[in-house]
């Protein structure tokens, strides 16, 4: 397979050493309970991660960064950003992969699903169809291009999804618990190619061994960051933690 | 009814999907207009001769997905034999058959999204009076999109529910299959305004 980098993402475009993500002293209620508070977050590191258990408020931290969720309290600015806000500048900076490429996915064909977000962009329908191209080819998926969606696999539907998402090329890419219930196959195939896209990450996951690959890991934990660092420093403490939690009974209490 | 586009190219798959469905408004209007048995019969092979013209592939195709229309025809013609008026019965039932396989010709031979600029354009006047149209242009890929995904959804459904009684699922599983549903639409919502919203790319929400 080809080691070629995904078209377009080298340059001045997307390696500015100020992009930044910053999250201040934000707050986010739901029903009435808090998901998140005083979360205070600045990075500008290549490829940021985000650990923490199910129900800590990962993914609702992941929409909130994407702009999808407005906080309660606080702010959020991505790249300078208010992305909840500038919905157009939103589709510039940031993508957003979901856990499930089921709920992702709204067209019946791998091609127009790719041109989708394109055209929303404002892309013309030559100008897409050109940029559809060049990805499905820096993917190695040409004959992919009228593929119906429902006769692909689910790891096959993954990469769609990534594929649509870079697309657009966004300066960040927020991925949300995006290798649940893939083999492991799978996961290091689709592990390749987000390492290929040459975007900024900010990975979000309960699973330890997804996040060593990162620059700078945060733990989240009920709705804080409880610790910040190096994967190296963070994961152990994160791990123990963990399997502590494992030897009690938590489960046992309800949310109410 | 809902049949995706055919991978078999056709020279129809250029033609303006504007002029194929004025076209095939014409067409049944047409029908209904014309009394005459001999006529239907004749459009019904003109329209299969059109299905045959393509080769074999697209031919089994078409008349694959046609299969939907036997239940009806079956029931039409059933009823007006029993009241004694087949005359009628076969006139309905040639028009039907007809119109639906010219319905699904142009279905197959028109890309989707030659659909739904064919739609941006016709609700032009609406946006110039503000509305939202973007919601309707996405309307029809989602529906081709989710129609399997929800049998999908029955289906499985239907087996948890095998697997826990003897007796068959019916009714009660329409509760859950539209919470699932409803669910889906929530999902679906949100990664449409992280691409760009139905609203198209007017920018603002």
């Amino acid at each position: 397979m080809q080691q070629e980098k995904y078209p377009g993402m080298q340059g001045s475009q997307n390696d500015n050493a100020d992009f930044a993500i910053r999250l201040d002293d934000l707050g986010y209620e739901a029903g009435g309970r808090p998901v998140l508070s005083g979360v205070t977050l600045h990075s500008s590191a290549r490829r940021i991660g985000v650990v923490g258990r199910n129900g800590s408020g990962k993914s609702t931290l992941a929409r909130l960064l994407a702009g999808l969720l407005a906080p309660t309290s606080g702010q959020v600015r991505v790249g300078g950003h208010d992305l909840c806000r500038d919905r157009r500048a939103a589709l510039r900076t940031v993508g957003i992969l979901f856990q499930n490429p089921e709920h992702q996915i709204i067209f019946p064909r791998v091609a127009e699903e790719i041109a989708f977000g394109l055209r929303q962009q404002g892309l013309d329908k030559a100008q897409a169809a050109a940029r559809v191209e060049a990805v499905l080819r820096s993917f190695d998926k040409p004959h992919w291009r009228d593929a119906p969606v429902s006769a692909l696999s689910q790891g096959q539907k993954h990469l769609v999804c990534m594929m649509a998402v870079l697309a657009m090329r966004p300066r960040l890419l927020i991925l949300d618990e995006p290798y649940a219930g893939l083999d492991i196959p799978t996961r290091r195939q689709l592990g390749r190619y987000l390492h290929r896209a040459e975007t900024r990450l900010l990975h979000i996951s309960h699973e330890p061994g997804d996040l060593e690959g990162c620059d700078e890991l945060f733990w989240l934990d009920r709705g804080r960051i409880v610790a910040q660092g190096a994967p190296a420093a963070v994961l152990p403490d994160f791990t123990a933690e963990m399997i502590r939690l494992g030897d009690l009974d938590d489960i046992a209490d309800l949310a109410g | 009814m809902i049949s995706l586009t055919s991978p078999v190219e056709t020279r129809a798959h250029r033609w303006p999907a504007g002029l194929k469905l004025g076209a095939l408004c014409l067409a049944s209007t047409g029908l209904f207009l014309v009394p005459g048995l001999a006529v239907h019969a004749g459009a019904l092979a003109a329209v299969l001769a059109l299905y045959a013209a393509p080769g074999p592939v697209f031919l089994r195709a078409g008349l694959g997905s046609l299969r939907v229309v036997l239940p009806f025809v079956v029931i039409l013609l059933a009823w007006h034999a029993l009241t004694g008026d087949m005359r009628q019965g076969l006139l309905i039932t040639l028009r039907m058959v007809t119109l639906v396989a010219l319905a699904n010709l142009v279905t197959m031979t028109t890309p989707l999204e030659d659909l739904v600029a064919l739609i941006r354009r016709l609700t032009a006047p609406l946006r110039r009076m503000g509305l939202p149209t973007g919601a309707l242009e996405i309307a029809v890929p989602l529906v081709i999109r989710f129609t399997p995904v929800l049998v999908l959804r029955a289906e499985t459904l239907a087996e948890a529910w095998r697997a826990r009684s003897r007796r068959r699922p019916g009714w009660r599983l329409i509760l859950p299959l539209t919470l699932q549903a409803l669910d889906d639409a929530d999902h679906v919502g949100e990664a449409l305004r992280a691409r760009g919203g139905a609203l198209g790319p007017s920018g603002s929400e």
